[in-house]
């Protein structure tokens, strides 16, 4: 919560004063505390901004101060003895605002999205909520695409399994590895970067594990019931077997294709064209297609099989085209 | 924390002139707003000069425009250009979120699952805020939707001007360093949309300069984007994502790209899922010749291609940089 908070303009504060109103109306009651976790903002900004409201209100007349049924009020002492807060007074500002249209956009985009994912697509939700989200916006949204791949049957039978609260059967082929065969209680299914994954509890390895879907092959329901499918999942990709360090150089224009691995950059180098980091992996020998993926922009320094498993790997490619 | 001095925070201002020019119908003049609403008023009644109080109103109506909210001019009919007379309000019809539009608890589980795709970014704040106004409409929702967790990475720093741009139709100019070039070249561009498009941002846009519609990568754009004053006809942008992702499909349609593959291998099971089979391997599609080298270069000895030329000379050359970098494959074989 506390890092996505960043420093707020007076503009970003006053949109969220006006969307302070209606919420409080909307509420009744509410403590400062949930108020604080709706608007994103601290308990502390949240008292600051609820009492910044009670000297907001309508023009005074001629130059006089405002009377009091010109401003907005809130009960004070609840606020003071309960952190409760209840507005009393309201001088407008009772509706809501329309979305601006990058808020428009966001929304019409993550929609796109869903819309992909089998089971929310068909139920022709979607559709409807575009036509809104496009009616309440103040502007026209900027044309913000996701573009998604096709739904086969290995997404559509896990998301079968899912629903139905069943294990899935099906052969896994691991990077490097023979294929194995799986029985998995799913939990929770994965976009990101454009890939599918799926994570449950594994009854072969009797853990849970991630299963990148493009792996996954001869599919089919079974019908033991799923006795895991409530069970919490870590962050995709934590918990993976991440032993081995692997000292690399990198060209800085080259860590962005870095980000799916656990890089540990040596401070000396910060801001340099070329940066020297340890990368954890499972296996040291499975950076080599990082290697040849980034065509020299990447070294591996060492340990040795590391090095020579990248230097073999673009050999024996190369020997095809001898 | 209540402050004691006499001038109020800028907020507040803010707020107190949205008050204010929701509550007339016939609009305020500038005179009678400085001198009535609150944080000009005080600061005038300080000793603030006329001249920085007209100022500091341009600015704040400027932000609230910035904010979505339609503060309306209403000029003098015989000459709309005379703004001494001008009055200003903002119609309530086009402030609030209309009355009509209801969200059904079904909806709004989706949109939970939709507004939460995004990673950190100028997106995933958008987001939030505005499933913030639809959930103070006070809506039931529906358990929220289990099993999916959908994330769309946004990284790129571009990617923010060029939405603003496109909002307000205006010209961009950027560096953009072509895949392949040496040196990055200025591109002036009419920007119509953002398409991600097998998990990398573009932009589609109209190049000025090239005169030709064209997408560019936003990871290859190498300066900051500037936004200009020259504006564009915003009806350029209609349908523009749709077209950009068609002239993306079809640009894949004609690059086929004819390759043999190791059977069992991780270069099969990725390229198999793209593939159509041919006499000799397979036939896979794709848009960008060096982005599919990359991955091409990453499969070292389980993939071959056949061609074309330029994608194998392409493969070939990051495998001969990555023997040189690492050294001949002495000793041990994977």
């Amino acid at each position: 919560m506390s890092a996505r908070r960043k420093p707020l303009l007076a503009t970003d504060r006053a949109a969220l004063i006006l969307q302070l109103v209606p919420y409080l109306i909307g509420k009744g009651e509410v403590s400062l505390t949930e108020a604080a976790e709706e608007f994103d903002v601290t308990v502390e900004q949240m008292r600051t901004m609820v009492e910044k409201l009670t000297v907001i209100g309508l023009p005074g007349d001629g130059g006089f101060w405002q009377m009091a049924n010109d401003l907005f009020d809130i009960d004070w002492d609840l606020l003071d003895q309960q952190d409760l807060i209840v507005i009393t007074n309201t001088v407008g500002l009772e509706r809501t605002p329309r979305l601006t249209a990058p808020e428009a956009a966001a929304l019409l985009a993550g929609l796109r999205v869903a819309a992909s994912l089998p089971g929310v697509g068909d139920s022709g939700v979607i559709q409807g909520l575009l036509a809104k989200l496009a009616r309440g916006a103040s502007g026209v949204p900027a044309d913000v695409i996701v573009a998604s791949g096709e739904v086969d049957d290995v997404r559509l039978t896990v998301d079968r399994a899912l629903r139905d609260g069943v294990a899935v059967a099906f052969t896994y082929q691991a990077p490097d590895a023979a294929p194995t065969t799986r029985t998995v209680d799913p939990v929770k299914v994965h976009l990101a970067g454009g890939q599918w994954y799926l994570q449950g509890w594994c009854h072969l390895r009797q853990a849970m594990r991630t299963f990148h879907l493009d792996r996954v092959s001869d599919v089919h329901l079974t019908d033991i019931v799923s006795t895991h499918g409530d069970d919490s999942v870590p962050a995709l990709f934590e918990g993976a077997s991440r032993d081995v360090e692997v000292v690399v150089r990198y060209r800085a224009s080259a860590a962005p294709l870095l980000a799916d691995y656990v890089v540990i950059d040596d401070p000396a180098d910060a801001g340099a064209a070329v940066r020297s980091a340890r990368v954890r992996v499972g296996d040291a020998r499975s950076l080599k297609r990082v290697a040849a993926k980034l065509g020299g922009d990447l070294e591996i320094v060492g340990p040795d099989a590391a090095r020579h498993a990248a230097a073999a790997w673009a050999e024996a490619g190369l020997a095809q085209y001898a | 924390m209540p402050t004691e001095t006499s001038r109020s925070a800028p907020e507040e201002r803010l707020v107190n002139l949205v008050v204010a020019l929701m509550a007339t119908e016939q609009g305020l003049t500038k005179d009678t707003i400085l001198s009535s609403v609150a944080g000009y008023r005080e600061q005038g009644s300080a000793g603030a000069s006329k001249d920085a109080l007209e100022k500091m109103f341009e600015r704040d109506k400027e932000n609230l425009r910035s904010l979505g909210i339609p503060v309306e001019t209403i000029g003098d009919y015989a000459d709309p250009d005379d703004l001494r007379e001008a009055r200003y309000r903002i119609p309530t019809a086009e402030y609030e979120l209309p009355a009509d539009i209801e969200f059904t608890p079904a909806e709004l589980a989706v949109l939970n699952l939709a507004g939460g795709v995004w990673s950190e970014s100028s997106m995933s704040a958008d987001a939030r805020s505005g499933l913030r106004k639809i959930r103070a409409l006070g809506i039931d929702v529906d358990a929220p939707i289990i099993g999916y967790s959908p994330r769309v990475n946004l990284r790129e720093p571009a990617f923010a001007p060029m939405q603003r741009a496109i909002e307000q139709g205006r010209v961009v100019e950027f560096s953009y360093l072509k895949a392949g070039e040496e040196s990055a070249r200025v591109r002036r561009v009419q920007p119509y949309a953002l398409i991600e498009y097998e998990a990398r941002w573009h932009v589609y846009g109209f190049d000025l300069i090239q005169g030709d519609v064209r997408t560019f990568l936003l990871s290859r754009i190498v300066s900051d984007v500037a936004i200009t004053r020259t504006t564009f006809d915003l009806a350029l942008r209609e349908g523009a994502g749709e077209r950009a992702l068609t002239g993306l499909a079809e640009l894949a349609a004609r690059q086929q790209a004819l390759l043999e593959i190791a059977p069992g291998t991780e270069a099969a099971l990725r390229l198999t899922r793209r593939a159509t089979p041919a006499d000799q391997g397979i036939r896979v599609p794709y848009v960008d010749v060096h982005i599919f080298a990359d991955e091409l270069a990453s499969y070292g000895p389980e993939v071959r291609v056949v061609e074309p030329g330029e994608l194998r000379d392409q493969v070939i050359a990051r495998l001969e940089r990555t023997l040189r970098v690492h050294g001949t494959g002495a000793g041990e074989r994977s």
